[in-house]
């Protein structure tokens, strides 16, 4: 089923939490909807589910209104940020429950629901814990079991609200691909709230960056991490380095001169180059700060010529043959810039 | 490391039995020796004499009363109980704290002065009363303003005891349930009522023994009426005043029993709410 959210506007006393937001969702598309707290992610993501009604604006399953069905009418399956999981109810019974609260005539028989129910807690792995309570279980086995008590009355929609929020780093990974996999085999029209990076550019079809209230970008992972419009985008989507400059358009990689009056140029760590000599091309001077060996790439903070501290990213392999020492006078050579223009900003 | 502790903050031997001494003394002088002389004169005279004054006409219509006044004030606070404190701890609305305030009336108000509330209201000089004797209802003096006394001094028990839990447990329970199709109703006695049922029956409880017990309230709208507006409590004055000790140390026997009575039952299901509410919190941390 396709989701549209057209013009939603909501308030929350003085706060707006959305400013006249609009969102396409494909039919059968993971989206990821990114941005810090406070952005309006959530609130959007209950608006859809219809836990939180829009001020103004309409939303449109398979371009049907929804605007005032509440989420009884809507058939979203929603997972929390908390799980909300029955806390009086066993793994089993949890499931179950949207089954069990149809009214008599669509209700399935009994063996079918225990069917169903096995069915998922195959899904989910968890069929020998079919008779635990919920605070028997661990953070990410509440997680599944919230995700099959989701999925148990057949939703056409799901969304899950910062739904590795609350686990430990090892489990989210570990979750974050089974949910994608899991879409792969269901194709079911999911949204799922972030603030990770890692977790949209990995886990979705498409991003759709938030701030503010607004969205600022929607595209695939590759296009909003490439591809950003706004600084913000580029800016939410990994480390980077912000110099103001101004720059000569005529030139093929254009040069960095500091004005604080400048432009907004953008380079991303690992963009960067270090060299000993001036190897011709755009370049600019800089002393090594500190230097940090550790993981997978090497990190060096340097400062520059005109005083503002600079990220350097290097291979292990790069750092190895340069031999680079703290307090150094260097050469760092940007191999691409993002810069947007003043006016644009 | 509990030795530790002790020695650190513990006293000496001789000040722990002083104190201790001085408990159990006063527990005992306040507490089991009305109790046991409560039972003692009420069997002074045998337990011929006990079962009779019980079972007088006077006694017997006392006892009904009482049960009858209970049997409707308890419901009903339970049901305003749970919905105040429902509205209370899951929805924010102008003039919340001011329901609080409300709802705490009762608490903070002299029982004699709500049950003079009601005969000023009601009573035949009272602002309804010329209405109400034009249509021919008695309220005060009679039954319904013993009932409404014993409803306006029992109403907080039940929202009172309610409210922390709801307040603790969030809604995130229901917008699951109500999300996963279930109605309103539905959501109510499967999700919510499951969760606050400690709680619940631990407040209903305690508006019982108030119910039951209250004299003051209930004692300025009865007018004395014997075998027609006589609560327990009254009757007990009222025997007692004509010195039938036997007999008003009989009934008040029965009033002592649902006080221990409740206290047992108090204590049992006090533990599991409580447990109920520190499950609640810790369910609420470890998911932050």
């Amino acid at each position: 089923m396709s989701i549209e959210a057209q013009n939603i506007t909501k308030k929350f006393g003085q706060f707006t939490a959305l400013d006249n937001v609009s969102l396409e969702i494909p039919s059968g598309e993971l989206v990821a909807l990114l941005g810090p707290s406070g952005s309006g992610k959530t609130t959007l993501l209950r608006i859809i589910a219809g836990l939180e009604f829009a001020d103004s604006g309409t939303v449109l399953f398979d371009g049907e209104d929804t605007t005032d069905q509440t989420a009884r009418d809507r058939r979203v399956g929603f997972v929390f940020q908390h799980y909300a999981l029955f806390r009086h109810m066993t793994v089993f019974e949890n499931i179950a429950f949207g089954l069990r609260v149809r009214p008599r005539s669509m209700r399935p028989s009994k063996e079918k629901i225990r069917a169903k129910v096995d069915e998922l807690l195959k899904l989910i792995q968890l069929k020998n814990l079919a008779g635990r309570y919920p605070s028997q279980l661990s953070g990410g086995q509440r997680q599944r079991v919230a995700l099959a008590r989701a999925l148990a009355v057949e939703p056409s929609v799901l969304l899950l609200d910062e739904p590795f929020g609350s686990l430990d780093a090892k489990v989210r990974l570990e979750l974050r691909r089974w949910l994608r996999q899991l879409h792969d085999e269901v194709h079911i029209t999911s949204v799922f709230v972030t603030h990770d990076q890692d977790e949209a550019l990995e886990v979705s079809d498409r991003i759709a960056v938030m701030n503010e209230g607004r969205i600022e970008q929607v595209g695939s992972p590759d296009e909003v991490y490439h591809r950003p419009i706004t600084p913000f985008v580029y800016n939410f989507l990994g480390n980077v380095n912000l110099f103001h400059g101004r720059i000569n358009e005529d030139e093929d990689t254009p040069a960095i001169h500091d004005a604080a009056t400048g432009d907004l140029v953008y380079v991303r760590p690992h963009l960067l180059e270090i060299h000993r000599q001036p190897n011709g091309g755009a370049n600019f001077r800089a002393t090594i700060k500190h230097i940090n060996s550790a993981g997978p790439l090497v990190k060096i903070e340097a400062l520059t010529e005109w005083g503002a501290p600079v990220h350097v990213e290097l291979s292990q392999e790069k750092f190895g043959e340069l031999q680079l020492a703290k307090d150094e006078a260097v050469f760092i050579i940007p191999k691409e810039l993002k810069v947007f223009h003043k006016k644009v900003v | 490391m509990r030795r530790v502790a002790t020695a650190a903050t513990g006293e000496s031997a001789a000040v722990r039995w002083i104190l201790i001494g001085v408990a159990v003394f006063f527990l005992g002088l306040f507490i089991f020796l009305p109790l046991a002389i409560v039972f003692s004169e009420a069997f002074a005279k045998g337990l011929g004499v006990y079962w009779a004054s019980l079972r007088t006409p006077d006694a017997l219509s006392a006892i009904r009363l009482t049960l009858l006044a209970a049997g409707i004030a308890v419901p009903l606070n339970l049901v305003f109980g749970v919905a105040a404190a429902w509205a209370i701890g899951k929805f924010e609305f102008a003039g919340k704290s001011l329901l609080i305030t409300l709802i705490d009336l009762p608490f903070s108000v002299s029982p004699v002065v709500s049950g003079l509330i009601y005969v000023l209201l009601f009573g035949f000089q009272g602002l309804l009363g010329p209405w109400l004797a034009r249509h021919d209802l008695q309220v005060i003096f009679a039954v319904p303003g013993i009932v409404l006394a014993t409803i306006f001094v029992t109403f907080p028990f039940v929202a009172r005891e309610l409210i922390p839990l709801l307040q603790a447990q969030g809604q995130e329970e229901e917008e699951a349930a109500i999300a996963l199709g279930a109605s309103g109703w539905q959501t109510f006695f499967r999700v919510s009522l499951p969760n606050i049922k400690w709680g619940l029956l631990y407040g209903v409880i305690l508006c019982n023994a108030r119910a039951m017990g209250e004299f003051g309230a209930v004692s300025v709208v009865s007018g004395h009426i014997r075998g027609r507006t006589n609560t327990m409590p009254l009757h007990v004055e009222i025997l007692y005043n004509e010195y039938q000790f036997a007999a008003a140390f009989a009934v008040a026997s029965l009033l002592a029993l649902l006080a221990l009575a409740t206290l047992v039952a108090k204590t049992v299901v006090e533990w599991r709410a409580r447990r109920q509410l520190a499950e609640s919190a810790l369910w609420n941390g470890e998911a932050v």
